[in-house]
Formats: C-alpha cells, sequence, structure tokens
C-alpha cells in the first residue's frame, strides 16, 4: 500500500456517510418529482405508492410553474430574504458600533441585546402577531388609539384647535391581511435576528486595530470618515458572512408564515411545499428542486456582490 | 516651523501618575529621540504631544501656539506608529492620499504629491498594491509616505523600526536620518535602542519613570552622564560601576568607567580579575572578568583580536582621566 492510500482508506467511511447524508434525501427528491405521486386518490390508487411505472417526465415542474401562486411565491421568497438582510445588517452595524463603546451596565446591555435570538420562532410570531402588531388588542393598536385620542383632545384647544382638526384619523394597520402579512414577518424576523448580526459584527469590532484609528484621527478623518474608510471595510467579512447565513435560514421561513395569515398574500417556497405536501407529493418534490436551484442562485449573486462591494 | 514645547505637563491614567510635570523645548528643525527602558512614558508623551491622549494638566505648545485644546489633525503633526497602522483595505496609493482626501485636496495635486513621496521612498512600483503584500520595510516606508504628504511641522515617530529585522532598521535609520537633513523639518522619535539614538539625535532625551533624566547632544550624554542611571543607559556595551574601596579612593560613593577605557593586559596592571566570557566580534573582543572588587563582572573592550580563554587571569589599567565619579545620590562630581 502507498503512503497515499492509507489516509484515503481512513478517510472513506466519513466520506461516504456525508455523501449518503445529502445524497439519499436529494435523490429521492429528485426521483419523487418525476413520478406521479400522491397521497390519497380514490380514482388511481396506483399514484398513492412512489413507483417508475408512474413515470411524469417533466410534468410535475410543468404543474408547478403553471400554479398560481408559483411566481408569486419566488417573489415574496426574495422580496422577505431581502428585507430581512438588509434591516439586520443596518441595524446590527448601527447597535454594534453603538455599544461597542464602554458605557455602564453595558454587560446587561449586550446580554438583553442578544435574548430575542432565543426566543423560537413560533413563539416569536404569536408574540409579535397578537401582542405587538395586533390592530385592537396589540400594541400598536394601543398606540394608534392614543394617538388618535390626543389629537381629539387637541382639536379643542383654542389657537390650534384648527389646525388639528385638519388631521385624519389614524387606522391601525392590520398585518394579517394580504397586503401586509409579508411585511409583519419582516418586522418580526428582523427583530429576531439583528442580535445575530449584532454579536458577530460586535467580535469583529473588538478586534479592530486602535493604532489604524488614530492614524486616521491624526490624517484629519472624522467619525464618519473613520466608520465609512476603517470600521465598514474592517466589517466587510463578517457582513458577508451574516447575510450568507441569514440568506440560507430566511429561504426556508415557514412558522412565522403560517402563524400570521396561513400564507394568505404570504407564501414563499417552503410554504408552497407545504401545501402541495398535503397530496401531491410529486409536486411538492419538483417545488423543492426549484427550491435548491433558487437557493443557489442567491447565494452566487450574494458572495458576488458582497465580494465586489465591501472586500475592495 | 514646528518649535515644540511641553509646560509643566502632568499625565494620569486614574490615580497612577505616569508623567510627573516635566518641561522640554524642541527647537525647530531638531531631531530629538525619547529614549528610555520600557514602560517609562515615551509613548505616552508622544501621544500627549500629538493629541491622542489628553494632559492632566500643563500645556503643550507649538510655534508658541497653545495647542492643549486643539484636535490631533489640527496640530499639523505627522506620527508613524509601530505597527505601521496602514489601513489594510486601500493600496498603498491609497493609503498615501488619505489625508490629502480628507484634507479636501484636489486629485492632480494628490496625485502629484503621491509620485512625489513614492520616488522619494522607492515605492513607485508599490502603488497599486494592499499593505498585506508588502515587505516590513516597504510598510514602513508607506506609513511614512503618508506622513510625508501632509507637510507637517514635526514627524513623530514612535519606535518605527522596532518591528524590522537588524540589516533593513540599519537602511532605514539612515534613510530617516537623510530624510531629516534634507527636509529640516522636527522629529521626535522614541526608541529603546541606544544605537539608534546616539547616530540619529540631535538631543536626547532619557527618560525614566516619566521624569527626564538629562536632555542633551549624544556626545555630551556619552562624556558627560549627569547620574548614574544615564551612564548605565547611554554607551554599548554598558558603562562599569564600581563601588566600595576602589571608588573611595578616588573620592566619589561610586566610579563609573567604560569598557572602551580599560586596558587589558595578560602581564601587569592596576586590578586583577579572572576572565569569564570572552565574545569576540572580530572588530573588536568583549571580555568580562570576574574578582575586580566592587564590579562583578566588569567588561571590558579590546580593539581587535585579544585571544584569552576562559578563566585566564587579566589585568585592567583604567584611564583615570576618563573616569566618571558620582556621589552617594548617584549624581555626578566633577
Ligand atoms: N491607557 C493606559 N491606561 C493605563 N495605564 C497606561 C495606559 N497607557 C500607558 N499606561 C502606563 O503608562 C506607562 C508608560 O507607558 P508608555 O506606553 O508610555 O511606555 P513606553 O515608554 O512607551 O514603553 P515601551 O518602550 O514598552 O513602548 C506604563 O507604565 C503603562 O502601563
Ligand atoms: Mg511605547
Amino acid at each position: 500500500m502507498s503512503n497515499r492510500s492509507l489516509p484515503r482508506l481512513l478517510q472513506t467511511p466519513a466520506v461516504i456517510l456525508l455523501l449518503i447524508w445529502m445524497l439519499v434525501p436529494l435523490s429521492l427528491t429528485l426521483y419523487f418529482s418525476f413520478i406521479r405521486y400522491v397521497l390519497n386518490n380514490l380514482r388511481r390508487p396506483e399514484w398513492t405508492t412512489p413507483s417508475f411505472s408512474n413515470w411524469r417526465g417533466f410534468g410535475n415542474y410543468e404543474f408547478v410553474l403553471n400554479s398560481k401562486d408559483f411566481l408569486f411565491a419566488i417573489q415574496n421568497s426574495l422580496l422577505i430574504v431581502g428585507s430581512i438582510l438588509f434591516c439586520t445588517v443596518i441595524f446590527g452595524v448601527l447597535i454594534a458600533v453603538l455599544i461597542n463603546k464602554s458605557f455602564p451596565g453595558q454587560g446587561i446591555v449586550r446580554v438583553l441585546l442578544i435574548s430575542p435570538f432565543f426566543v423560537m420562532p413560533a413563539v416569536n410570531a404569536v408574540l409579535w402577531i397578537n401582542m405587538i402588531l395586533d390592530p385592537v388588542l396589540g400594541l400598536q393598536g394601543l398606540a394608534v388609539n392614543g394617538i388618535n385620542d390626543m389629537i381629539a383632545g387637541l382639536r379643542s384647544t383654542p389657537v390650534l384647535g384648527a389646525f388639528f382638526s385638519l388631521w385624519p384619523e389614524f387606522e391601525p394597520i392590520s398585518f394579517r391581511a394580504t397586503q401586509t402579512s409579508a411585511y409583519a414577518v419582516i418586522i418580526m424576523v428582523t427583530w429576531q435576528w439583528t442580535p445575530f448580526a449584532v454579536l458577530i459584527f460586535m467580535t469583529s469590532l473588538q478586534s479592530e486595530d486602535q493604532q489604524q484609528k488614530e492614524a486616521a484621527i491624526l490624517d484629519g478623518a472624522g467619525a464618519w470618515s473613520q466608520f465609512r474608510f476603517l470600521t465598514l471595510p474592517h466589517l466587510g467579512r463578517p457582513i458577508a458572512i451574516v447575510v450568507m447565513i441569514q440568506a440560507i435560514f430566511h429561504l426556508s421561513l415557514y412558522a412565522e408564515i403560517e402563524i400570521v395569515s396561513r400564507g394568505n398574500g404570504n407564501k414563499n417556497l417552503p410554504y408552497l411545499i407545504g401545501e402541495f405536501a398535503n397530496n401531491n407529493i410529486g409536486a411538492a418534490s419538483a417545488t423543492g428542486i426549484f427550491a435548491v436551484i433558487l437557493a443557489n442562485i442567491v447565494a452566487i449573486f450574494l458572495l458576488r456582490m458582497i465580494g465586489k462591494t465591501l472586500m475592495e | 516651523m514646528g518649535q515644540i514645547v511641553l509646560d509643566k505637563v502632568t499625565k494620569s491614567f486614574g490615580e497612577t501618575q505616569v508623567i510627573p510635570p516635566l518641561d522640554l523645548k524642541i527647537e525647530d528643525g531638531e531631531f530629538a529621540v525619547f529614549v528610555g527602558p520600557s514602560g517609562c512614558g515615551k509613548s505616552t508623551l508622544l501621544r500627549l504631544i500629538a493629541g491622542l491622549e489628553d494632559t492632566t494638566s500643563g500645556k503643550v505648545l507649538i510655534d508658541d501656539e497653545d495647542v492643549t485644546q486643539v484636535s490631533p489633525s489640527k496640530r499639523g503633526l505627522s506620527m508613524v506608529f509601530q505597527t505601521y497602522a496602514l489601513y489594510p483595505h486601500m493600496t498603498v496609493r491609497k493609503n498615501i492620499a488619505f489625508p490629502m482626501r480628507m484634507a479636501g485636496m484636489s486629485e492632480q495635486e494628490q496625485e502629484a504629491k503621491i509620485k512625489a513621496a513614492a520616488e522619494s521612498l522607492n515605492l513607485t512600483d508599490y502603488l497599486d498594491r494592499k499593505p498585506g503584500q508588502l515587505s516590513g520595510g516597504q510598510r514602513q516606508r508607506v506609513a511614512i509616505g503618508r506622513a510625508i504628504v501632509r507637510d507637517p511641522s514635526a514627524f513623530l515617530f514612535d519606535e518605527p523600526l522596532s518591528n524590522l529585522d537588524a540589516a533593513l532598521r540599519v537602511g532605514m535609520r539612515l534613510e530617516i536620518t537623510e530624510m531629516h537633513k534634507r527636509m529640516q523639518t522636527t522629529m521626535i522619535y522614541v526608541t529603546h535602542d541606544q544605537v539608534e539614538a546616539m547616530t540619529m539625535a540631535d538631543k536626547i532625551v532619557v527618560l525614566q519613570a516619566g521624569v527626564i533624566e538629562q536632555v542633551g547632544s549624544p556626545l555630551d550624554l556619552y562624556h558627560r552622564p549627569q547620574n548614574k542611571f544615564v551612564a548605565g543607559f547611554i554607551g554599548s556595551p554598558k558603562m562599569n560601576l564600581i563601588e566600595g574601596v576602589e571608588a573611595e579612593k578616588q573620592g566619589a560613593h561610586t566610579i563609573g568607567i567604560r569598557p572602551e577605557h580599560v586596558e587589558i593586559s595578560t602581564t601587569e596592571g592596576l586590578w586583577q580579575g579572572t576572565v569569564g566570557v570572552a565574545e569576540h566580534l572580530g572588530s573588536d573582543t568583549f571580555v568580562h572578568i570576574h574578582g575586580v572588587p566592587g564590579c562583578d563582572p566588569m567588561t571590558v573592550r579590546a580593539a581587535g583580536e585579544f585571544s584569552v580563554s576562559h578563566g585566564d587571569t587579566v589585568y585592567l589599567t583604567p584611564n583615570l582621566a576618563l573616569l566618571h565619579k558620582f556621589d552617594d545620590k548617584g549624581l555626578r562630581i566633577e
């Protein structure tokens, strides 16, 4: 045995295990996506067991592509993921820079800031949609009512009354509605994942070279220039990490969408898969393959974009 | 112009006073070197001048103007750091351009200055590289380039060469000295390497625990150290300090004699001792001798090759005209 083949041999179990780990689910999904496979069909009971004799070719894919929700689900996936990434990175950078300065109570503030990350997604969704965003009972409803009451009170004051009577009555927003349910999901997931971004950015900020800052101060750079030319490039890599990890996680959001509106006006590919999987496993698998393709496209696109703009 | 005056400057970090009240004047165009053991406050002093630290009390004056409350960038000083402090995401060109960009200088003017700086520092071929792709010496040259383009009234160097290897250090030392001769700008240079201090300085400031022990030209410090600390700190190898009977014979508490001012012989002399270690450098031989009363070991420098080995008996004769005498407080006796 040459001295190369022994290490190879020792690696094989791990490699084989990994291959099985990844290949089996993927091949099963591929297989199901090319056959007719449903859970329940009284007229064609043979479709309820997976078999090559039910071969459908690209029929499932065609079916999914032509279903009315498919394009919407893709668009909506991108909207949700894009918005969450944008908000978490901006808030994450701002908060991390803010709490990087030392101040009294720093430890407690940091722990509190991280805590949303430990809330379970479903709990997070229930909490937000019922207790905060609810137009009647939630904080939102109470706040809007309070503002309306205040304006009503101001209407009767002598001088400014005329001005305030021009103001409309504010309407609370219903976040379970078709038009707004996606925004509810964006808000609650942003709240939950900003701490993750803060955590990563904060560790990175702590490794920032202080002498570079001092050199920049002597070179006449103000606070903004230091942030723009030193801190932001320094955060390039962590931002890329945060964006990549979150993109992978948020492409598969499910619990929040289910709890906020049961997919009403707000579907993504995983949710669509869930709907198909109620009966049509073939279509669900085809959607799954589309989801894999979408995730890859998003990942490549993000890598390119981040590589270009931030690493320079 | 670049005359820098420190007027009763003090600095405390919390309770601990690092710099007790300190007065110092550095003339325009002078090359001043701060030397002292580690932790004596050299960097702190430099940072006080730069404005990176606030003084606890006292005043900093540049060209007779009180700049104690002036922000670092408005003081017109450039600083070169030990770790170079280059901006890692920018090319060499952008690094050098950064202070000019911050000052809002026009592109053409920037380009002309970058070109001039790059030429004088041999960086022309590296302008489009990032700092990570440069050697230590090149990085330090970029840092100097970034300092030059601001046309500062004074340069501040904080141990700029201590991250370089010995050969490069000698080269860069010469370059900086030549730069000073050419530009005639005030430079303050912090180092704990006394060879750098001796070779570069117009004026050496010896510090210990935040206190100035002596200010003077290199040869001044070499020939007339004001106290035992300076005597022991300046000169390489270190001055031999002898206490006890031999010192009392000379009417002093301590006497000091430099290794190069002692004659060594295998046959006769004033003092007798045995050879410990002999360091043969070719040009010189440093011999460490045990058994001389009041000083163990005594170091002697013999010119050229001097062949002795461990355990040999040798005789030493100091050149009494070049003897330094110190009283019981460690101060020089004339
Ligand atoms: N930010 C700080 N907080 C508290 N103490 C400090 C601070 N900076 C420096 N010191 C203390 O001040 C003293 C002088 O430090 P300084 O950095 O000026 O020494 P130095 O002469 O430059 O030493 P070295 O040759 O090792 O660079 C040291 O005792 C150090 O511990
Ligand atoms: Mg220092």
